[in-house]
């Protein structure tokens, strides 16, 4: 099978507009918005789970996930997660934008990005548990509700992402 | 009459949650995908300005949904006070994000665009989740040290609305326009640094461009409309609340406590049973007291309590046919004025020690500890008196 043509992004406010009415759905339906890294914090709470129970459910912060009678994958996020995978794979292979690659400016290697990758994976994921949320279920979430620590945080994201830039310029180029 | 939003008012199961959550979701990472978030290049270019797409997108979705419940909520079909506010923590909101910013322009990614980026076949993608995970655990295994910080600057459940005094939908406008203006000065911006960078300036499309604006434009006009209809005079305003005082309350209880309906209206994780007036109904599991006093029989007056005062009932209350009663200054004033051993008046009257003493029984009687001995009378030289003279008689 041919795979399809590659098509061009939605024009942005296009696509603002269209996530927007997404998160009033949410709203609308659950009374709540949407979010992202909560899931990938009970996948990884999970596997440690899976790999020392005790020490998991000993710990002040996981105790909250994990223990008696706790299903730590059972979670309305983790569910809304697997659909934006799903909604991405579908998205990007109808546009023709499926492909094995790593993104990266033409100065740096392979090896490079990954690292880079991980490396601010980590401070996200701990910047994340710190504000309880990360741009979608604070920024955006937050955001529309007009919660205010939402917007404090979502100032600071962009400032955290401007003071930075200039150092890893040539990771995008 | 609100309906919205239907998960909070028992449309539907925790089941049905979850598949409507992966339904949701899906539409989510696919505007995602189609915005251009799977691919990191689109959103580093943020932080040069060389194309801003990423507030772009950003912020027409804020201010679109922003405006949206800002107008459902003004005619009445959405429930503001069901919706969830992310809670505000100062410091970590200060700390946390600017992390998160750091992590977002090292990683290329923010923890959403890396799931879609991971499902378009981007391997720095699936990496970035893989750090995330890293680092959600690194956060547990510092907790302890950290459990102070990240319980610091406290403000609760408030909204910018709130903490101005001022509707929702007005607000919502507010940020529509301050959208636009960033829009326009983001794409002004663009034709400076794009050029800079060697980079082709994004194409601006302003026909779909003001399209949009327009959309989102109607929503906070129309829900600049429902402040200002007369119809929509709050219920609150029209009729004020009946207030009952603490100690008033607990003579109630004393004498009639079958007369009374005793609600909780604070969340039930936030007060312990030993923290409640008793008599307080206890709520079967997964409802409100809003929502249970709709099932309640008006054959009794009903009580409401929160933990200071209650500006204002919430709708299920209101609804209550029977009398309703807002407790003045809420568990606060209880504790204070019933549970607390009453001090003696330092200038005994008659009266006041009357007063004393019912407090005295009353703190005895919810507490369980001995009434005080009233204190004595002093006996005014000047005041002709008929109390008893202490000792005097045969």
């Amino acid at each position: 099978m041919q795979p399809p043509v590659e098509r061009p992004y939605w024009n942005p406010y296009v696509a603002g507009f269209v996530l927007g009415l997404v998160l009033l759905t949410s709203f609308l339906v659950m009374g709540f918005g949407l979010g992202s890294s909560s899931a990938a914090t009970r996948l990884a709470v999970g596997t440690a789970h899976l790999i020392a129970p005790k020490a998991t459910e000993a710990n002040a912060y996981f105790s909250q996930y994990v223990g008696p009678g706790k299903k730590v994958l059972e979670d309305w996020l983790v569910f809304e997660v697997l659909g934006i995978f799903l909604g991405g794979l579908v998205g990007a292979y109808s546009a023709g934008r499926l492909k094995s690659e790593v993104i990266r400016g033409e100065g740096v290697s392979k090896g490079h990005r990954i690292a880079m990758a991980v490396v601010g994976g980590i401070l996200m994921g701990f910047a994340a548990r710190l504000a309880r949320g990360c741009t979608s279920g604070q920024a955006l979430t937050g955001g529309a509700i007009l919660s205010l620590g939402s917007w404090i945080f979502m100032m600071c994201v962009f400032a955290g992402g401007y003071l930075v830039a200039p150092f890893v310029k040539r990771d995008w180029r | 009459m609100n309906v919205l939003p239907l998960y909070p008012h028992d449309v539907f199961g925790f089941p049905t949650g979850l598949l409507l959550g992966t339904l949701i979701g899906f539409a989510f990472g696919f505007v995602l995908e189609r915005a251009g978030f799977g691919n990191a290049k689109n959103l580093a270019a943020q932080f040069y300005l060389t194309d801003t797409r990423v507030l772009k997108v950003m912020f027409s979705a804020i201010a679109t949904a922003c405006a949206g419940i800002g107008l459902l909520s003004g005619f009445g079909v959405l429930d503001l006070s069901l919706l969830t506010v992310p809670e505000t923590f100062i410091g970590p909101h200060v700390v946390g994000g600017l992390l998160l910013g750091i992590g977002f322009i090292v990683s290329g990614y923010c923890p959403g665009t890396g799931v879609v980026a991971m499902a378009s076949g981007k391997w720095d993608g699936l990496m970035s989740i893989v750090g995330v995970m890293i680092g959600s655990l690194l956060f547990g295994f510092v907790y302890g040290p950290l459990e102070g910080f990240y319980k610091s600057g406290a403000m609760g459940s408030v909204t910018i609305a709130q903490a101005l005094g001022l509707p929702f939908p007005v607000l919502a406008a507010g940020v529509v326009l301050m959208a636009v203006g960033c829009f326009l000065g983001a794409e002004k911006l663009e034709t400076i640094f794009a050029p800079k960078a060697n980079k082709p300036v994004p194409a601006s499309q302003p026909v779909v461009r003001n399209r949009a604006f327009a959309a989102m434009g109607a929503f906070a006009v129309l829900g600049l409309v429902t402040v200002a209809l007369p119809t929509r005079v709050p219920a609150e305003t029209a009729t004020p609340l009946a207030r009952i005082g603490a100690v008033e309350l607990a003579q109630k209880i004393v004498a009639s406590p079958q007369d009374l309906w005793i609600l909780d209206l604070r969340d039930a994780k936030a007060a312990p049973a030993t923290e409640r007036i008793p008599g307080t109904v206890t709520l079967p599991e997964g409802t409100t007291a809003a929502k249970f006093a709709a099932t309640l029989p008006a054959t009794r007056t009903l009580v409401a309590y929160a933990q200071g005062d209650v500006p204002t009932l919430p709708e299920g209350l209101r609804a209550f046919p029977g009398e309703v009663l807002v407790l003045a200054g809420g568990f606060d004033a209880w504790k204070g004025a019933v549970l607390a051993v009453p001090q003696p008046p330092a200038d005994p009257t008659p009266v006041l020690i009357a007063e004393f003493r019912t407090k005295s029984a009353l703190s005895g009687y919810f507490t369980g500890a001995a009434a005080a001995p009233p204190p004595k009378l002093v006996v005014k030289a000047v005041a002709p008196s008929a109390a008893p003279k202490k000792g005097g008689g045969c």
